[in-house]
This record gives structure tokens, C-alpha cells and sequence, in this order.
């Protein structure tokens, strides 16, 4: 297989790929770090890449894989995850804009549990089937609702409150 | 879309329950229509993930070069040539040490007839010299008779 076979199988997800690093990971650079890495990998790998089912969640779960262990590996190493995203806003006007609304809606999804993080990317953000999502996190759909739930639920009382806020 | 409809499709996504389609209504529903006070703070949170889905991957995917594969195989070639040069030179020069019986014994006769021919030279060397001596008596001898 050469490069642009390789390429046509694996670029559509890559953005797919990119968004899940980066919900895990936060900052860009090192989220688009390991989309590289991940690519590398399945490159390297090439010879196999066609007895794979399913190409793209095989990826998406290499991916989740990588940004966990980086993220274990910089906790264990102390070093804080740096990144520059988001401005942080630190108060916040009393007339609540839309684009205000959702930075606030994103900053909070950065705060979730890593787990709860990566399953609100793949359901609300990508919208994948139950089923797809608990083959990729190689889980059950029960446990995946729960989180999801979870996670849905920080992120509306989170705004509940600021919103109450934002307006009284 | 009727507001009962979306308020309980709301419960239920809160808990984990609708399904894809279900929270597409919601999606449409918030991302388009006209909502309510009393709903609003649920705008934002549907219009983020919205706006999630939006990123894209801004860099080129980079593999290895071909052109590095490419120079790779020529390495290796190149290194294939210098083991097989190296194996062949080796060869030809622990053959050239060892010889045979046949070759040892004329190279033998060599250095023997070497000897025999410089002995010769030699007692040769020493005729030429007594010539010489030869040669005083016969020019005393026309000193004598001139």
C-alpha cells in the first residue's frame, strides 16, 4: 500500500481523530501531536490496515488510548497541562450573550472527568450510535448512558447557576 | 415543534434516554427556533456542541518521506556491496597465502637457481679482476720492447 491508498482510507476521520485528542487533551498542539502520533502508528501498521472491520473506530480508540496515556504520564511526571485556548474570562457580563454562553458550555467540558469528557464528545459532539461508542471505549451502553447522563447533567447545573447569575 | 414535546425529550436527555433522532429535534429545536425564556439556558449548551463539531484538524497528516524509503534501499544496497567486496577480497587473499606443495617446491627452485646465479656473478667478478692483471703485463711488456 502506498501513501496516497494509505491516505484515502485514513484521512476522512482525521478530524474525528482530532476532536477526540483534543477533548482529552485540551490544547491543540498537543492534541494535533497525537493525531501524528496516531497516524505514525497506523502507517506503520499499514500491512494489517485492511483486515480491520472497522478502520475508523480502530483509530478512534488508538487515539483515546495515546491521550490517556499522555495525560497519565504528565500527571505522574507533575507537569500541568499547558495550553492557550481559551482566554480565560473571568467575569462574567450580566447580560448573558450567546458566544459567552458557549465558552462557558466548553470551559466546563474541559472540567468533566475524562471519561465523561471522551463519551460527550462521541455521543453529543460526533453523535455516534450507543453501540459504536462502547466498541470504541470497549465498554457497555449502560455504563455510557450513566456517564453520559453524568456529564450532561454537570454541564446544565453548571449553567443553571451561572445563568441565575448572570441575570439576578 | 410543540413546547410539552421538547421539555420531555429535555428530561430524557438529561438522563441518558433519547436517541439520535430525539436529539436532533432537540438540536434543531434549539440551534433554530425561537425559545423561550424559561428554556434559554439551554441554548448555549446545544449551540456548543455545534460549534465542537466544527474543528478541524488544520495540519497535513505527516507520514515518512518516500524519498527517505527511497534512500534507505540505496543504503542498504550500498552496504550489501561493501560486505560482498570485503568477503570476496578476504577470499582471494587467504588463497593467495596458502600454496600448494607444487607451487612451494618451485619457488624453492627459484630462490636456489637466485643463489647459483649470483654465486656465479660473483667468481665471474673475480675472472674480471685477474684480467686486469693481464692487462698490467702486457703494457709493461711494451714499456720493455719499445
Amino acid at each position: 500500500m502506498n501513501q496516497v491508498e494509505f491516505l484515502e482510507i485514513v484521512s476522512p476521520f482525521k478530524d474525528k481523530l482530532y476532536r477526540l485528542a483534543k477533548r482529552i487533551l485540551i490544547s491543540t498542539d498537543e492534541a494535533e501531536d497525537a493525531v501524528q502520533e496516531v497516524y505514525l502508528k497506523l502507517w506503520k501498521a499499514k500491512a494489517n490496515i485492511k483486515s480491520y472491520s472497522n478502520v475508523e473506530a480502530f483509530a478512534m480508540t488508538m487515539t483515546k488510548n495515546f491521550c490517556l496515556d499522555r495525560l497519565k504520564s504528565k500527571q505522574a511526571s507533575n507537569l500541568k497541562l499547558v495550553h492557550t485556548n481559551f482566554p480565560t474570562s473571568g467575569n462574567i457580563e450580566r447580560n448573558l450573550e450567546a458566544n459567552e454562553g458557549v465558552a462557558m458550555v466548553l470551559k466546563i467540558l474541559e472540567d468533566l472527568p475524562e471519561q465523561q469528557r471522551i463519551v460527550i464528545q462521541l455521543r453529543d459532539v460526533e453523535q455516534l450510535e450507543f453501540s459504536e461508542i462502547a466498541k470504541i471505549l470497549d465498554s457497555n451502553e449502560t455504563a455510557i448512558r450513566v456517564a453520559l447522563s453524568r456529564a450532561r447533567k454537570t454541564v446544565r447545573n453548571l449553567m443553571i447557576k451561572k445563568y441565575n447569575y448572570g441575570i439576578s | 415543534m410543540e413546547l410539552a414535546k421538547i421539555e420531555q425529550l429535555l428530561v430524557a436527555y438529561f438522563e441518558g434516554e433519547t436517541n439520535l433522532q430525539d436529539e436532533k429535534t432537540l438540536r434543531d429545536y434549539f440551534l433554530n427556533e425561537n425559545v423561550p425564556t424559561h428554556l434559554l439556558q439551554y441554548k448555549p449548551i446545544f449551540i456548543g456542541l455545534e460549534a465542537a463539531r466544527k474543528e478541524r484538524f488544520q495540519k497535513e497528516i505527516d507520514l515518512p518521506k518516500p524519498e527517505t524509503a527511497a534512500f534507505t534501499n540505496w543504503k542498504y544496497i550500498a552496504v550489501a556491496l561493501l560486505v560482498l567486496s570485503f568477503l570476496v577480497g578476504g577470499v582471494y587473499f587467504s588463497q593467495s597465502n596458502k600454496l600448494t606443495p607444487e607451487e612451494k617446491e618451485a619457488l624453492a627452485a627459484f630462490e636456489e637457481s637466485k643463489k647459483a646465479m649470483l654465486l656465479l656473478s660473483q667468481n665471474l667478478n673475480k675472472g674480471t679482476e685477474r684480467l686486469t692483471l693481464v692487462n698490467q703485463f702486457s703494457t709493461a711488456k711494451n714499456k720493455v720492447f719499445e
